[in-house]
Formats: structure tokens, C-alpha cells, sequence
């Protein structure tokens, strides 16, 4: 491989010209009164995630999807500017799903071309899918839940794709859609010599990356940046920005220096704790839902749980009457976040329907309600104050990755302390991510009593039903959670075409994962993102301000 | 002993340990808790199948010893292996992490060991003055602050009028050379004075005892009879030797420079071997784990080594 340029920067003739006008405007400080923003310009993002590959089936980060999202062609993206995220054209610009659920089709911008010229078409989209069904097992994993039930795909005219599952399915539109279409002149020779995980997918030669989205990858340097200018050939609405850059932090309080000195223009998700700092310091700080949960998680594997007190329903109901969640929401997390009830967060919603069950209501916070419970359950308090339960005190070991060390911890000496006065003891056990998933399972088993962790849910809520099938264990699920009721009712759902019929489903899904308790969620995050006055026409989302639902956000930013 | 013996055997000493570390580091690695494919195979759109998938690419499923086969076999033949997350050659990861951590690191240092010698040295001339006592408080202090809290209060501090982060401004356009080299100067500057404030400390605190101790020895009270001016004494009769201990500890903390560069590197997320280190660390990544930890102990070896070749040239009575 050849080496990377050093920091020789090279940069081409429009950003040249753009950042010399941007350099003019910005200092006579913007227009304003016009209300016509300034066009061109290079925004600079800030993010503490980083990338981890370019190479769609090797990074895993939530910047690396968004970079593709930004990158490469996707048929359908998801409006978010609407409250339940309808879709949006892409690549494709009408779409329809047969009644019985079985066939889906596309018509794609005719005339397109990727970034080296080469014509851009059905056949391309066929490719992709194809050659993730191809080695779906293997070198393709990565995206092999895109294309689970799909029989066959195929461009029937140059603008035409049919695809036709072996069932009813639910979630095709986002499957097929919101998967990054890949230019074949580049992948078909990495497939055809099993190459395609080894391939570092990275500009070289001063050639940006080959690409069909509203920008190209210019520019990558591992741990420091990545430069994207704005794509002259794209087939869609063109980005008001010349390019933008993202920049990779490993420490948040030097990324909220940055922004506040202008080494910076945005940052993509700021701690709670950087708000204030922000807003006084004259920034925009945007706050919404967002797409996350804090959860205590239950071993509920009757044959890992080795406390056979907490199998039982009636424990974990009494411990949830026994969390404050507010006083988490406002000492924890500083007032931005919202108890959370289901698995399924507020503000999940997507196909015109929202997914979150508003009627499902969190325990409220009663001591006395909780010791009443454990006391008809005969669990007597010792001389210590803790109840023993089967000749055992209830003391339990609480796994506690550090990833969610700072609010987290907040949030779990509100819990321990709540606890304290029902009489069970918690011991939080400090362990780093990987470490702490090793302490859960093992052989087979969930070996763990509780632990405390959290769920970042997918645009479609068909991610975060599945962690509680049995098809997961030892995968995503990690509780131990498995019923057939549930994994009958997550099938049902998958198949279910009509979004109306679906979201009863899923509401009945939530409704028996709450009953059954095998989490408690404690809270849903709020989206925190800040950026500079300078700069404005954000789209936000749940993902923030640059995220892999769409490509408003980044063709809309203008400077102020 | 002979001069030849003393090398070879330095030298065979120095290339065992690098193998007792290899040999270390492999199995270290493996006995943390966690594994390395749990986190490449937390991708919402997975199949269940990544997880064997990857293991199998990985070779993780092979029994360990032969692992341990595998990897030495490859090493020797100059192949460091493939990084589980960016899916590329450890080689060129780390050459890459390297070469950005050097300059900086090595600016640091430099710095470090003139302000180090210089405030030693002046410091024991000076003895029991306001000035070395402002000194010697001074070096204490920023020997024993903690790294990352200096690289912080330095950051939030210096930070309106230095780059923060990165190596270089990556909106910069066509700078010639110089405008070039002027950035990385200016993005080099908070860590590199990070650097040179957390290593200072130590070089003076040693440098002036050692000058205290050969400042009392008869031959400088003899070249002060003599009515050898006092300039002459101090740098000809005192500071050769005590250039002794000073050479081991800079030689020393030379071979740490990539280590030290962990947390500066973190705060100032600057794209150097420290970086890597700690992201492969979280990540799990074996290799690439393995590959920076072996470049640790080369270099911590190397460095020793050649602080037994100074030694050895310095002082003659070595060898006897």
C-alpha cells in the first residue's frame, strides 16, 4: 500500500476560492439582515466518536455511517424533519410495496454518474445487494441484516429495481434503502478476490474517494481528520457548503475548548455537563430526543441466575418502585434526559408512525410500596437492615461498564441508595466495556446478578425488539430474556407490511418486555449538539446534526 | 573485562529481554478479560454469523499456543500482523503513529533536558539562594503533578492562542513550507511544552545532586585553592563529572518517550503512537497492541543499551 501523504495539504481550486470569500464575509461578520445566508464556506466538526474504517464492512462507528450516508448513493433517506421520519427519495425517487409484502420496487434519477464518471444506475444498486447476499456469511456480515428474506433483486429496466422476499416484509423499505450503494468499478474485483474486508477504502493519490452522495471524501488521516469537499456531479439537491471537515477528539473538554476559541465551527453531541459552558459562551446548543437508554439489566437466565430471588417477576417490580427517576434526570444527568419506561425510546419513529408506547407509564417512586412487596414475599430484614432471601443476604454485584462512567455513576448511587431503604445492597463492579461483557456471559450462560448499561436504537425499532428474542443470546441479548410469546410476536412485526398493524405489534412487544422486566429502563437521553452563530440551517435528529438518517442537515448548513 | 566482551553481553541481554517481552505481551493481552470480536460484531445491521466470521479471519479460533506459533513464526519474518479494526497492516499503522509522535515528543525532550541541566546545574552553584529554592520547589511541583490534570489546566489556558488538537490545520490551503512547518509548530506547542514541563522537574532535581555531591569532592576544593576562577570550576570539574547520572536518566527517559506520550497524546488528541495505544487498548486489537508494546520495549531496550555503551565510555573503571 502506499504510503499517506504527509500533512502536505492539498486542497482543490473551489475550496481555495470558498474559503478565501468565507474568510472575507466572516470578518465583516456575516450577513444577518438579509436573511439569505452566505454560500460556500468550509464547516469544521468536532466529534469524540472518530472513525474507525472507511470500508463499509469494517467500521462500526456511528461517524462511519454517517460518512457513508454522506458519500455513497442510498435509495431512501428518512425526512427528519418530520416528527415520525417518513421517508424521503434518494437514489430512488418513487417507491412502492406490493400489498402482500412480497415485492418492492424502485425507479432511481435517471442520468446519474459516481464521481469518476461512470454511469451510476440500477444495475450498481443490484451489485451492492447482491454481493452482500453473496458473501452475507463472511467478508459481507456487516450489512447481512439488510438483505435477510430478500429471494431476489433485479434492475428490470435502467431506472427499475424489483426486489421480491420469500415473506411479507416489514422492514424492506428501510432494509434495501438506507444501505449505501456501492460503485462496482471498485468493489467487484475486491469480491471476486475474497478483498473486500482488507480493502482500507481511503483517497489516494490526491484522487478523492469514488462516491455518489452530495460530498467526497477527499482527504483521511487516521485519529485526526477527514475532509469531504462538496460533489459537482451529484444527482441531487447540491449542499449550499464547499466541503466540511471533521476532526477527532479524544478528549471532550478539549473538543469544548475548540469551539469556543473557533478552532472549531460544531461539535456533534456535547456532555450535558458543557451546556452551560457553551451557552454562555455565546454558542447554539441544540436539545431533543435522542436515540438512547440508560437500563438496569436483570439476569433473568434461569439457568445462569445464581440468586433465584431476582427470576421472580414480583423482586424486580418491588426494585423498580424503589427508583427515583427524576431525581436521576435531574442529579445525573443535569435535566437532560426524561424517565424512560419502554425499550423503546421517545421520539423512535419512523413510516409515519410513531413506535414508542406513550401509555406505558414508569413504576412512580415508592418506598413503601416496594417494602411492602418484598415483605409479602417473606424476605425479612436482617439486624443489619438487609432482607435475606434464601438464607442469603440480598447483596447484590451490579456489572457496571466504564462507558457509562460520569452519569451513570451519578445514576447508580441514586439507585443504591433508594435500594438501601428496601433493604438490598448493591455493589457496583467497575469493569471496561469489553471486560464487562465477559462478566455477563459465559459458555453459553448469563453468569451475572444485575448490571447497569445502555441501548443506542437503530432509526427502525426492529434493532432494539430483537435484543430480547432468543435468536440473540449470547449476541445482542443480555439478559437472558426468552419467551416464544415474544419471539412470535418479533416475527410478526417483521412481516407485518401495514405500518399501523406493525406499531400495534410493537406496542404490545413493549408491554410485555416491561411486564416481564428483564430491564428497567431508568431514562432516555436528550441530543445535545452545539455549534457556532456563525453557522446555521442544522437539521438535527436523534442522531444529532451529522448522522446516517439523511443527508439534510449537511446540504442545508449555510453561515449565518 | 574487555571492552568487546562488555557490548556482547549487553547486547545479548538486551535481545533476550526483547523476546521475554514479545513472549509477555502475547499472552497478556489474552488474559484480560474481554475479547476482541464482541466489539467489531456490535454493528446493529450484523448477522449472528460476523462473530464466528471474524474469529475465524482473526485466527482466534485456533488453539492458543498455536497462536503464539503463528504470531512468532510471522514476526520473524517481519510481519507485525493485521490491525482487527482498521483491517490494515500494523506496519503501517504504527510507522504512521511514530512518525507523528516523534517530532513532538522529541522537541519536548529536548527542552526538557536543557531547562533540566540548566536550573541543576545553576541551582547547585546557587545553593541554599532564594533562587535555587524557587527553583528546586518549582521542579518539584511540576515533576509531581499528574500528567493529564497539567495537560488540561495548559489546554484550557493557553488554548485561544494555540491549536488544541491535531498535528496540523487541515483547512490550510497550499501552504508553502514554511506556513506548513509554522503550523505544525504552532499545533506541536501545547504538547510539546506538556511534555517538557512533566519531564523538566526530574532532569533538575537529579542533575543538582549530582553537581552538589562532586561540588564537596577534594578535587574542586583542590581547583578552588588553585584560585581557579568559579565558571571554570563548575562546568570543567564539577558538571563532567556529574554528567554521569544525568546521562543514564536521559538515556532512560528517552526510551520512555513513547510511553509518556499516552496521556499527552489523549488530551491533545494528537494522531501519535499514544493515540493508537490507547484506542487499541479499548478496542481490543491484539495486533496492533502487540505491535506498539513491542515498539515500547524495543525502544526502552535500545535506550538502555546505549546508556550501558555511554557509561562504559564515560567512565572507564567500568570495564575493571
Amino acid at each position: 500500500m502506499e504510503p499517506r501523504r504527509r500533512p502536505v495539504m492539498h486542497f482543490v481550486l473551489p475550496l481555495v476560492l470558498a474559503l478565501v470569500a468565507s474568510a472575507c464575509s466572516g470578518s465583516s461578520g456575516g450577513g444577518g439582515d438579509g436573511g439569505e445566508g452566505a454560500e460556500g464556506g468550509v464547516l469544521r466538526i468536532g466529534t469524540s466518536s472518530g472513525l474507525t474504517s472507511l470500508n463499509p464492512f469494517v467500521g462500526f462507528n456511528q461517524d462511519d455511517y454517517a460518512v457513508w450516508m454522506y458519500i455513497y448513493p442510498s435509495l431512501l433517506m428518512y425526512d427528519t424533519t418530520t416528527p415520525t421520519y417518513d421517508f424521503l427519495p434518494g437514489f430512488a425517487q418513487e417507491w412502492s410495496q406490493s400489498e402482500d409484502g412480497m415485492t418492492v420496487t424502485f425507479e432511481t434519477v435517471p442520468g446519474a454518474t459516481w464521481s469518476d464518471g461512470e454511469p451510476l444506475d440500477a444495475e450498481d444498486v443490484v451489485f451492492t445487494f447482491e454481493m452482500i447476499k453473496e458473501y452475507e456469511k463472511t467478508q459481507t456480515a456487516q450489512w447481512a441484516g439488510s438483505v435477510t428474506f430478500l429471494e431476489t433483486i433485479e434492475a428490470t429496466g435502467e431506472n427499475t429495481i424489483v426486489a421480491t422476499y420469500d415473506r411479507p416484509a416489514g422492514t424492506a423499505l428501510y432494509d434495501l434503502g438506507l444501505t449505501p450503494i456501492l460503485p462496482p468499478q471498485v468493489w467487484e474485483p475486491l469480491a471476486a478476490s475474497k478483498e473486500i474486508r482488507r480493502f482500507p477504502n481511503e483517497p489516494e493519490g490526491g484522487e478523492p474517494l469514488v462516491g455518489g452522495g452530495p460530498f467526497l471524501l477527499t482527504e483521511y488521516r487516521k485519529n485526526d481528520i477527514a475532509l469531504f469537499e462538496a460533489n459537482p456531479s451529484y444527482y441531487g439537491t447540491k449542499p449550499l457548503i464547499d466541503g466540511f471537515g471533521l476532526q477527532f477528539f479524544r478528549d471532550e473538554d478539549a473538543m469544548i475548548t475548540a469551539l469556543k476559541t473557533d478552532q472549531l465551527d460544531a461539535i456533534n453531541e456535547i456532555p450535558p455537563t458543557a451546556v452551560e459552558t457553551l451557552r454562555s459562551a455565546g454558542m447554539e446548543v441544540y436539545e431533543g430526543p435522542a436515540l438512547a437508554l440508560r437500563d438496569l439489566i436483570f439476569n433473568v437466565d434461569p439457568e445462569g441466575q445464581q440468586r433465584p430471588e431476582l427470576l421472580d417477576p414480583r423482586v424486580r417490580e418491588a426494585m423498580e418502585y424503589a427508583i427515583d427517576r427524576q431525581a436521576i434526570v435531574d442529579t445525573a444527568w443535569l435535566g437532560f434526559a426524561t424517565p424512560g419506561s419502554t425499550i423503546v425510546p421517545e421520539g423512535n419513529a419512523t413510516q409515519g408512525v410513531s413506535w414508542h408506547d406513550d401509555d406505558i407509564q414508569p413504576l412512580p417512586y415508592d418506598i413503601a410500596k416496594a417494602n411492602e412487596i418484598l415483605d409479602s414475599l417473606g424476605y425479612a430484614k436482617g439486624s443489619d437492615g438487609i432482607r435475606v432471601a434464601d438464607g442469603e443476604q440480598m447483596e447484590y454485584e451490579v456489572v457496571f461498564p466504564l462507558d457509562e462512567a460520569g452519569a451513570g455513576d451519578r445514576a447508580f448511587r441514586i439507585i443504591q441508595q433508594g435500594f438501601e431503604q428496601i433493604g438490598v445492597r448493591l455493589v457496583q463492579q467497575r469493569l471496561d466495556t469489553n471486560a464487562a461483557w465477559n462478566a455477563m456471559y459465559d459458555k453459553g450462560h448469563y453468569v451475572f446478578e444485575l448490571a447497569m448499561w445502555d441501548w443506542f436504537p437503530a432509526a427502525d425499532p426492529d434493532f432494539i425488539l430483537a435484543v430480547l428474542t432468543c435468536d440473540q443470546w449470547g449476541n445482542w441479548n443480555d439478559t437472558g430474556y426468552c419467551t416464544d410469546e415474544y419471539d412470535d410476536l418479533y416475527t410478526e412485526q417483521k412481516e407485518a407490511v401495514d405500518p399501523q398493524e406493525r406499531q400495534r405489534i410493537v406496542f404490545e412487544m413493549q408491554q410485555l418486555a416491561f411486564d416481564a422486566r428483564p430491564y428497567i429502563i431508568l431514562t432516555y437521553d436528550r441530543r445535545l449538539d452545539a455549534w457556532s452563530k456563525d453557522w446555521t440551517g442544522f437539521v438535527p435528529s436523534t442522531q444529532g446534526i451529522f448522522n446516517n438518517f439523511s443527508t439534510q442537515s449537511l446540504t442545508s448548513v449555510h453561515q449565518a | 573485562m574487555r571492552r568487546s566482551d562488555y557490548l556482547i553481553k549487553r547486547a545479548a541481554f538486551a535481545i533476550i529481554t526483547v523476546f521475554v517481552a514479545i513472549t509477555i505481551n502475547f499472552f497478556l493481552f489474552r488474559v484480560l478479560p474481554g475479547d476482541a470480536v464482541r466489539n467489531l460484531s456490535r454493528v446493529p445491521r450484523a448477522s449472528n454469523e460476523l462473530v464466528n466470521a471474524l474469529k475465524e479471519q482473526f485466527g482466534l479460533d485456533e488453539p492458543l499456543w498455536q497462536q503464539y506459533v503463528i504470531y512468532l513464526n510471522q514476526l520473524l519474518h517481519g510481519n507485525m500482523g493485521i490491525s482487527f479494526s482498521n483491517q490494515q497492516p500494523v506496519s503501517e499503522n504504527l510507522k504512521e503513529a511514530l512518525a507523528n509522535t516523534i517530532p513532538m515528543a522529541a522537541t519536548g525532550t529536548v527542552v526538557a533536558i536543557i531547562i533540566g541541566v540548566s536550573t541543576g546545574v545553576f541551582s547547585a552553584w546557587r545553593r541554599g539562594s532564594k533562587l535555587d529554592q524557587v527553583s528546586t520547589n518549582a521542579a518539584i511541583a511540576f515533576y509531581s503533578f499528574p500528567t493529564q490534570w497539567l495537560a488540561l489546566v495548559i489546554l484550557i489556558y493557553l488554548s485561544p492562542w494555540f491549536p488544541s488538537h491535531g498535528m496540523s490545520d487541515p483547512f490550510l490551503i497550499d501552504p508553502t513550507p514554511w506556513e506548513h512547518f509554522v503550523d505544525v509548530a504552532r499545533h506541536m506547542f501545547l504538547p510539546s511544552l506538556t511534555f517538557a514541563l512533566t519531564l523538566y522537574g526530574e532532569y533538575t532535581l537529579i542533575v543538582r545532586s549530582a553537581m552538589l555531591e562532586t561540588l564537596g569532592e577534594d578535587y574542586v576544593l583542590t581547583a578552588r585553592a588553585k584560585g581557579l576562577p568559579q565558571r571554570r570550576i563548575v562546568t570543567r570539574h564539577a558538571f563532567r563529572n556529574a554528567l554521569l547520572p544525568t546521562t543514564t536518566l536521559i538515556a532512560l527517559s528517552l526510551g520512555y518517550i513513547v510511553a509518556g506520550a499516552i496521556l499527552i497524546e489523549t488530551v491533545f488528541s494528537w494522531p501519535g503512537i499514544g493515540n493508537a495505544v490507547y484506542q487499541a487498548v479499548t478496542e481490543r486489537d491484539y495486533p496492533m497492541l502487540q505491535g506498539a508494546f513491542l515498539v515500547l520495549t524495543i525502544s526502552v531496550v535500545f535506550f538502555n543499551f546505549i546508556a550501558d555503551v555511554l557509561y562504559f565510555k564515560l567512565d572507564p573503571r567500568i570495564t575493571e
